[in-house]
Parts: C-alpha cells; sequence; structure tokens
C-alpha cells in the first residue's frame, strides 16, 4: 500500500469511527424496570441516518442547548478559539519548557528531583488544578489578595493565568521525564565521550551533540504528548469553567430531547481538526529546532 | 525490604484497615443525622447548630449540609473505591496478562501494515475517559439498578478500555523473553507450548505483572476521579433537578470529591476531607509501585566483577 493509498484510507476510516463512536449513548441503554442493559442498534442508525439526511438541508447544524435551538456554525467559532489560544500556548510552551528542563534534570543528577516530578505527575489532573485553585483561595482568604481569578465567572471575563498555567505544567511534566530519560541514555553512548575527550564544553555537547539525538524520541511521543494535552483539556475547561469546544461538547451533549447524535459528531470532528493544527503547530516547532540545534 | 516500599506498605494498609474496619469505631454512622437544633446554656446564651457542620470533636471530619456525618459517608464509600479499583486492576492483568502472552507467544515481531497506520498513534492518545464517558453517561443517571450492579458495570467497561495497553506492553515484554536459550532447550526437549509460556516465560515476568498491578490501580483511581468531575459516580449518580446536584449513591470517594467540586469558598471540609484520603490512598500506590522497582533492581541487576 502507497502512502497517497494510506492517507486516502485514513480519513474515512477516522469518520467512520468518529461517527460509530458517537452512537454509544443512543445504543447503549437501562431498561426503565430493572436497570438492566439494553442495546438499541436501530437507535444508533436512525441517529446516522438522520446526521446523514440533516447534512443536506443544513439540520445537522442546528442543536438545543437545554431547550433554545441554536446553530452549530455560530457557536462554534467562539468556542473553537478559545481552545485553540489556550492549547496553543500550552502545547508550546509546555514542550518547550518540558525539553529545557528534561536537559536540566538529566544534567542536574539531583534524585529528589526527580522523584518529586514522578510524585506530582502520578497525581491525576483534577486533583493539580483543584490543589492549585485551593492554594489561590487561601492565599485569598489569608491575605485577602485574589492573585489570579479561580474560575471564569462569564465568558467576557475569562479566567487566564490559572487554566494557563495548569495547560502547561501537566503536559511539561510528562516531557521532562521523558527527555530526561532519553537524555540520560544518550549521555552514556560513546560519540559523547569522544566529543568530551575532544575538549568540546558541556553546554555544547548537550545541545549540538545529545539533543539532536533525543528529538526524534520527541517527536515520535508527539501523538502521547497530545494524548495528555487533549485529556486534560476537557478537564481543565470544565473545572475553569472556560467556554471552549470541550465544555460546549460536555454540556450540550444531552439537551431537552434527548442526546444529540448530530452534534456529537460535528463536536468530535471539530477536536480532531484542532488535533491536527496542533499536530501541525508543534512539528513546527520540532523542526525548528532541529534547524537551529542540527547544523 | 527498602524504605519506599515499607512506607508505601504501612500506609495502604493503614488506610484499607481503617476504612475496613472503621465502621466499628466510628462515632456515627449512616442512619443519624444532625438536625437543626437550638439549645440555651445556663448563662443564657443560645447556640444554634445547623447542618453542614464542620469538623467538631462530636464529628471529626465535619458533616454534609443534610446532616450526614462525611466520616460515614467515607466508611461506607470505602469499600467501593478500594475493592473497585483492585478489581479492574486485576482484571485489565488476568485477562490482558493472558492475551499479551499469547499474543507475544505466537505473534510476529514485525508489525502488520495494519500496526504501522497512524491511526493507531492516534487512537492511543485519546482520552480514556472520553470512550468511558460516552458510554456511562447514558445509563448513570438515576438508573433503575443497585448501586452494585452499576458498579459491576463500571468496573467491566474500565477493564475493557484497559486491555490493550496491559496486553501489549506485556506482549512486548514477552516477545524478548522467547528468544532466551532456556526457552530454546525447554522446546527442543519437547515442552508443549502452553509449558512454555507458564512455566518458563511467566515467572520471568512475575515481577513485571507486580509493578504493574500496582501501577494500573493508580490509573484506575485517577480514572475514578477523573470521571466523577463529570457526575459519573462509581455506583450511579443520583440526580436532583432544579436547582440541578448530583449525587454519589455509594458515597464513593472520588464520588464525594466530585459532587463536593463547588465547595471550594465555603464548607470546604467537604471536598477536602475526601481529596486528601483520595491522594494519600494514591500515594499509598505509587510509593509501593516505586519501591517494588527499586527492590527488584537490587535483586536483578549484575554488580561489579573488581
Amino acid at each position: 500500500m502507497s502512502k497517497v493509498a494510506q492517507f486516502t484510507l485514513i480519513v474515512p476510516g477516522i469518520l467512520m469511527f468518529v461517527l460509530v463512536f458517537a452512537m454509544f449513548p443512543a445504543v447503549l441503554q437501562a431498561g426503565q424496570a430493572d436497570g438492566a442493559l439494553q442495546l438499541h442498534f436501530a437507535n444508533g442508525f436512525t441517529s446516522l441516518r438522520e446526521y446523514v439526511q440533516g447534512l443536506w438541508n443544513g439540520h445537522s447544524f442546528h442543536y438545543l442547548s437545554g431547550k433554545t435551538e441554536l446553530s452549530f456554525w455560530e457557536q462554534i467559532g467562539r468556542s473553537f478559539t478559545v481552545t485553540l489560544s489556550y492549547m496553543a500556548v500550552g502545547g508550546f510552551v509546555g514542550m518547550t519548557a518540558g525539553v529545557l528542563l528534561g536537559v536540566r534534570t538529566a544534567v542536574a543528577r539531583k534524585p529528589w528531583l526527580k522523584r518529586t516530578l514522578e510524585l506530582t505527575s502520578v497525581l491525576p489532573d483534577f486533583v493539580i488544578v483543584i490543589l492549585l485553585q485551593f492554594l489561590i483561595v487561601y492565599i485569598a482568604s489569608e491575605t485577602g489578595l485574589v492573585v489570579f481569578k479561580v474560575a471564569s465567572p462569564s465568558t467576557d471575563d475569562p479566567a487566564i493565568a490559572l487554566p494557563l498555567l495548569s495547560t502547561i505544567i501537566i503536559p511539561a511534566n510528562y516531557m521532562i521525564r521523558n527527555v530526561a530519560l532519553h537524555m540520560n541514555q544518550t549521555l552514556t553512548e560513546d560519540y559523547i565521550s569522544f566529543a568530551k575527550a575532544r575538549g568540546l564544553g558541556k553546554t555544547y555537547i548537550i545541545f549540538y551533540h545529545a539533543l539532536p539525538n533525543v528529538l526524534p524520541y520527541v517527536k515520535a511521543d508527539l501523538h502521547k504528548f497530545l494524548g495528555i494535552l487533549f485529556g486534560n483539556l476537557f478537564i481543565f475547561e470544565y473545572l475553569y469553567n472556560l467556554n471552549g469546544v470541550g465544555m460546549m461538547l460536555f454540556s450540550n451533549a444531552f439537551a431537552f430531547n434527548g442526546y444529540q447524535y448530530g452534534f456529537v459528531v460535528n463536536g468530535i470532528l471539530t477536536l480532531l481538526v484542532l488535533y491536527a493544527l496542533m499536530y501541525a503547530l508543534l512539528r513546527t516547532v520540532i523542526f525548528g529546532w532541529e534547524k537551529v540545534i542540527v547544523r | 525490604m527498602n524504605k519506599t516500599l515499607l512506607a508505601g506498605l504501612i500506609l495502604t494498609f493503614l488506610i484499607i484497615a481503617a476504612s475496613l474496619l472503621g465502621r466499628f469505631a466510628a462515632p456515627h454512622d449512616l442512619s443519624e443525622h444532625l438536625g437543626v437544633d437550638y439549645s440555651v446554656d445556663e448563662n443564657g446564651e443560645g447556640t444554634l447548630t445547623v447542618p453542614p457542620s464542620p469538623p467538631t470533636a462530636d464529628y471529626p471530619f465535619g458533616t454534609d449540609k443534610y446532616g450526614y456525618d462525611l466520616m460515614a459517608k467515607m466508611l461506607a464509600g470505602s469499600k467501593y473505591t478500594i475493592i473497585g479499583a483492585i478489581a479492574v486492576a486485576f482484571g485489565r492483568l488476568f485477562i490482558g496478562g493472558i492475551i499479551g502472552l499469547l499474543l507475544g507467544y505466537y505473534g510476529s515481531d514485525k508489525p502488520s501494515r495494519m500496526g504501522r497506520l497512524p491511526i493507531w498513534n492516534v487512537l492511543s492518545g485519546f482520552p480514556v475517559f472520553v470512550i468511558v464517558w460516552m458510554i456511562m453517561i447514558g445509563i448513570t443517571m438515576n438508573p433503575a439498578a443497585s448501586p452494585l450492579l452499576m458498579t459491576v458495570i463500571l468496573v467491566v467497561v474500565l477493564t475493557l478500555v484497559g486491555l490493550p495497553s496491559v496486553a501489549s506492553v506485556i506482549k512486548e515484554k514477552t516477545m524478548i523473553i522467547r528468544e532466551k536459550q532456556f526457552v530454546l532447550s525447554a522446546k527442543s526437549i519437547g515442552a508443549g507450548q502452553w509449558t512454555i509460556v507458564r512455566t518458563h516465560v511467566f515467572p520471568h515476568l512475575k515481577e513485571s505483572f507486580a509493578v504493574m498491578f500496582v501501577q494500573e490501580i493508580v490509573l484506575t483511581l485517577a480514572l475514578f476521579g477523573q470521571m466523577a468531575i463529570f457526575n459519573i459516580f462509581v455506583g450511579g449518580t443520583k440526580m436532583f433537578f432544579d436547582p440541578a446536584e448530583y449525587n454519589s449513591r455509594t458515597n464513593e470517594w472520588s464520588g464525594l470529591i466530585g459532587q463536593a467540586r463547588d465547595q471550594l469558598f465555603y464548607y470546604q471540609w467537604l471536598l477536602f476531607i475526601p481529596l486528601a484520603a483520595y491522594i494519600l490512598f494514591i500515594l499509598g500506590f505509587h510509593l509501593i509501585s516505586v519501591g517494588l522497582e527499586k527492590q527488584y533492581r537490587q535483586r536483578f541487576s549484575k554488580v561489579s566483577h573488581l
């Protein structure tokens, strides 16, 4: 199979996956009387048919928010911008800081640093968010000084610092551990001791000999990194009350008339577009580093 | 036994013992609750007690807004947290382990055409809790099923979504071991394939299984918590309308955290006591897994000959 054929197969493959995946809540239902699980495949295929039919007359791009009917295209723009801006900053800063601090950690030889990093990485993301929020509340109640907004009171007045902080630290933590691990392995290679024997400086060896051989691992782990970034996205949009795509998807999946299949499909496809954009952005960043570092 | 492992074991043991035996020593249980009360002492000063009561001598963890003792709630819910998480981890390792051993022993080491498609990379980055959310959200609100049945359903779902990652890790480790000479020699003296997997491959993976088991418990606890943030509680969600309010039916710990999510400013103990217990529990298992890894490294690492 050629690359082109693979690529042309992937897009319908992903579409199929999303269409089937979004059927779950329509298909899987609990019985009214005894709560036994029941599978209603007919419901799933009915919603799929309605969605495809609605694509032509535009009905699939209307959804209910509570009882209000809204147009998907009018609402998605703002949510998309909100999510993309937080993610772009979080992903970019998280990765840059992650790689640099990862290098630092690998060279530092301080076991307690590694242990602390491991410990924070084992705490789930929502715990870190709640602890950060509590820290702000605690400082405010002790000193009367509100350092950052704990959550967004409204869409016109969004919380910025705390959400950005959590989008950065959680993926960055993963990046630091990952880079430090590969960096430690790379520093044991023969070409490093050769470079050292030639009298090259430590910084020079790290950035021009070791880091270029660590970057491929970073590139290969990009999907995992993005997975963490996206998994984190749902949690922090929800906890910080940010009006992004994840929040929109979760809060409107069930409306007055029940499960909205078309809306969920549209929402997931939007997330996939975001994923592609973020992937392209981070690949560009790595490409830029390779141009600067690898001569 | 190193200090990390010992600390982890003691911490975990204490939490499990306290939560399973604590109901015999607890001052209150879920059948009683603190009502609104106004009492006048001999000086003529009145005291008004209204739930929620902050932590006091009588209610060490305080009460919720209906007057139920938080400690009693946590004791009632702890068995769901502990047994649920261990059940998921066990299920993942038992089924995923068997699949991984078989795939690793019989499978080919070159990834197939299907396996090399980048779509698998994208899917492996897909957040697990979104999948679980999609499956559970339709059935978890005010279910007719009993809390136990709902817990079993969630445990099965969490086990299934965790299987691929466990199976692929075990598969890779098995592939390395099947190339060893003792496997070849077992084959050459006519050992059956199942015997080789059982008596030659598996014993070499026992340590990996132990470490992964503890790590899967931590991952499961994290997933419980993430689901609880989205109002999907272990054992089902009791939802009240006007105003919308979500309550855990089983008082499972992450459920207590999830339903007290808005208590950041007032009645903070409702959020932080369950959260502290939950963090300690995760910490205990984390220490065990780090300690086990260290222990095995010491036992199996080669020493210098000089």
